[in-house]
């Protein structure tokens, strides 16, 4: 059984001025998929996850979501985005908009969803994630899980296709990381097809189906979690998986 | 308790300014003795052409030149000048009012008033010319100088409208610098004198209504040739250089320049409640103070709105420019809006919109102040709102777009209103500069607030008390609203802190 692609990664190579972060990137992301990518810093993960939803204009090659290249003027990248969520390292929540607002704003404002039916479906997610009580809360108050959390929730309002995390947990203190984490994992228990950039090893391994290792510009190895951690192939993927152990 | 202290030095300093010196008379009795002195004039009068004669001579004549003939005055009873010259009328009325200044018999040059009008309305020109002839031959004008031109006090008006008139050849706009009496001058918040009259009464032989503008001697002939007024009069004497821009009906009087000296008397010392008197209550002075401020009020309103929506509008251009790269066209026509605006004195840029853009539109000159105005302050929040919307975290455009929102949308629900609290400390601040900024209106000849001060000092030959007054009302116009500001800080800061715990 094939399983059915989202986004189709063809020949993709980003630079920025003189300096080439990627080089003939080739790669599909499926339903189902949880991928997590991982590598030294600066070899252009953060990079790549971004071109996805054509944050990172790429330089050169072609980007398929649901076999619409967006990389074409012709798309309308606006309605790609409101099929891929993404949460940022830095949460970028709205800080003059309530928790709520900061939710239905582009349900609402895509006309995605009614107000009321925004709403209703805002307050279920909050409920979900235990913060119910901060609806109408600004998020100045809240804590970095606590924010990472309606970030999630945020992203998830939209009813996307596939969500990216761009390092969700590394500006967050140590003891929030694990709410985070939870929450993630337990969305990859529902079935949620994801692209995550962490350096939480341990979390790869457990919640991914797919790893890959971004060195050098490309794409460097990829496998299962047990491939990549416990038997890698390449002496840069070794070396990494020694330095961080 | 701090407050009061701050305004209770703030009034002792003001008097402490307002205290003067003793100054001796004059050095001069004579025509011939004004060589080397310090001349005072009206700017463009032609007692500015004949002492722009001495300036040149190589003698160290200095002529110092004002915009009103009571400002001249004022410097000469200060010392800051030895005489001003100035036609007979007006020297007359002020040597009533001040026991220290005297006129020297020899007078200066003898002269022709005449009215004057737009080389292009020979017509008009032909048909005053007419209605003055017979004004002169049926003693009408006549009349009218007497009763201005008198030892005791002028009481009432000489002219009154035959019955019957009904305008129908629609209205004939004069331009008058109203500090020059007994030729034009306010009393009880009406432009009155014999110029006035006079033309009231050539109006009436036209059968047009006559309605009159204030504004700057030196701005009455652009005024008639640009076709803002039909007609200038205000004790214009025909000259050759006036000649070459503008049409002179036939005189209608003539009238000396004099010189003005001090005669060494000390001055009526007046108590500081007669001169409150005489600067607010009598003729209800205080009138022309409320009728300025209402204006001021007026003008900067509009011009605070039209500011923030042209600023908001060009910044938005702009910063979407400097972070998408499109817009390139309206990015361009911005900044050479913003080098403009920035790069000219605003006095030149309401003259601009007054006397060229809107030469011929019959426009009411508060709409237009407000624009000039609004436009001005639109470049200064402009650049103000860009650096909000720069200083942002990139973080807020990525979290915004990747959710699906357009440029707009983004910009609306989610920069903009964060760039709106973070710059207004920085947008309260051009507004205050634009509040005071908009005491220059009185150069297109709009009565607010600093021209209201400056109408009653011309009635009073006092500057104490308008000048004052004037300034504690800006002072306290500025601090409401640095007041209300301060409130819609507050309640913005309020809101993100409401549900803290």
């Amino acid at each position: 059984m094939t399983k059915e692609c989202i986004i189709r990664v063809e020949n993709m190579t980003k630079a920025f001025g003189k300096t080439i972060v990627l080089q003939g990137i080739h790669t599909e992301i499926c339903k189902g998929d949880i991928v997590a990518i991982i590598g030294p810093s600066g070899c252009g993960k953060s990079t790549f996850i971004r071109t996805l939803n054509l944050l990172e204009q790429p330089t050169e090659g072609a980007i398929y979501v649901d076999g619409e290249n967006i990389m074409d003027k012709k798309t309308d990248i606006n309605r790609i985005r409101q099929k891929i969520g993404m949460v940022f390292q830095h949460f970028n929540l709205f800080p003059n908009l309530t928790i709520l607002e900061n939710i239905i704003l582009a349900p609402v404002k895509t006309k995605t969803m009614t107000q009321a039916d925004a709403e209703k479906k805002a307050r279920e997610l909050l409920a979900r994630v235990g913060l119910e009580d901060k609806a109408d809360a600004y998020p100045d108050t809240l804590s970095g899980g606590q924010k990472q959390r309606i970030a999630i929730v945020r992203a998830l309002a939209m009813n996307p296709e596939v969500l990216l995390f761009d390092e969700p947990t590394s500006a967050l203190d140590p003891e929030m990381v694990g709410e985070v984490l939870s929450l993630i994992q337990e969305l990859a228990e529902d079935g949620m097809t994801m692209v995550i950039v962490t350096h939480e090893m341990g979390f790869a391994k457990e919640v991914a189906n797919r790893v890959m290792f971004f060195d050098e510009r490309i794409i460097k190895e990829e496998g299962t979690p047990e491939q990549i951690f416990e038997a890698p192939q390449s002496e840069r993927l070794k070396s990494f998986l020694a330095c961080i152990k | 308790m701090k407050r009061y202290l701050i305004w209770i030095m703030t009034v002792l300093l003001l008097c402490l300014t307002s205290c003067g010196k003793e100054v001796g008379p004059s050095d001069i009795s004579g025509v011939e003795e004004l060589a080397g002195k310090k001349i005072g004039v009206q700017i463009g009068t032609t007692g500015d052409i004949y002492a722009s004669d001495y300036e040149k001579d190589g003698s160290g004549t200095v002529v110092e030149r004002y915009n009103k003939g009571n400002d001249a005055i004022s410097s000469l009873k200060n010392g800051k000048i030895d005489c001003v010259i100035i036609d007979e009328e007006p020297a007359k009325q002020y040597i009533k009012r001040n026991s220290d200044l005297s006129i020297l018999e020899e007078e200066f040059k003898l002269e022709d008033y005449a009215i004057c009008v737009s080389k292009e309305q020979s017509k008009l020109t032909e048909a005053i010319n007419g209605a003055l002839n017979e004004l002169i031959a049926d003693g009408t004008l006549q009349t009218i100088i007497d009763h201005y031109i008198t030892d005791g006090e002028v009481e009432g008006k000489a002219y009154t409208s035959p019955a019957g008139l009904d305008y129908a050849n629609g209205e004939l706009v004069m331009a008058t610098n109203a500090a020059f009496p007994p030729y034009e001058y306010y009393s009880n918040n009406e432009i009155v004198g014999i110029d006035a009259e006079m033309a009231r009464a050539v109006a009436d032989k036209l059968n047009m209504r006559l309605v009159i503008e204030d504004m700057d001697f030196d701005s009455i002939i652009t005024a008639v040739q640009g076709g803002k007024a039909d007609i200038g009069a205000a004790g214009m004497t025909v000259t050759e250089d006036r000649l070459k821009n503008i049409d002179f009906t036939v005189s209608y009087t003539t009238a000396k320049q004099v010189i003005v000296v001090r005669n060494g008397n000390s001055g009526a010392i007046t108590s500081i409640r007669d001169s409150f008197y005489q600067n607010f209550v009598e003729d209800d002075r205080y009138m022309y103070l409320v009728e300025g401020l209402g204006n001021t009020i007026v003008i900067s309103l509009v011009a605070v709105l039209i500011g923030i929506v042209i600023g908001f509008l060009v910044a938005i251009v702009r910063a979407t420019h400097d972070k998408t790269g499109s817009m390139k066209l309206l990015n361009a026509i911005c900044h050479v809006y913003l080098t403009v605006i920035r790069g000219t004195p605003t006095m030149i840029q309401l003259l601009i919109i007054y006397y060229v853009v809107f030469a011929s539109a019959n426009i009411s000159k508060i709409a237009v102040a407000a624009l000039a105005f609004g436009i001005n302050s639109g470049a200064y929040v402009a650049e103000i709102i860009r650096g909000g919307i720069m200083s942002l975290d990139q973080g807020q455009f990525e979290g915004a777009r990747s959710l699906g929102l357009t440029h707009a949308q983004t910009m609306r629900y989610v920069i903009l209103p964060q760039t709106f609290k973070n710059t207004l400390p920085s947008l309260a601040n051009e507004f205050i500069v634009l509040i005071k900024e908009t005491a220059i209106s009185g150069y297109i000849g709009l009565q607010d607030l600093t021209m209201a001060g400056n109408i009653i000092r011309s009635n009073t030959y006092q500057a104490f008390f308008p000048l004052i007054a004037v300034a504690i009302v800006y002072l306290a116009m500025v601090m409401l609203f640095s007041a209300g500001v301060r409130k819609l800080e507050k309640n913005l800061k309020k809101n993100e802190r409401q549900v803290y715990d």
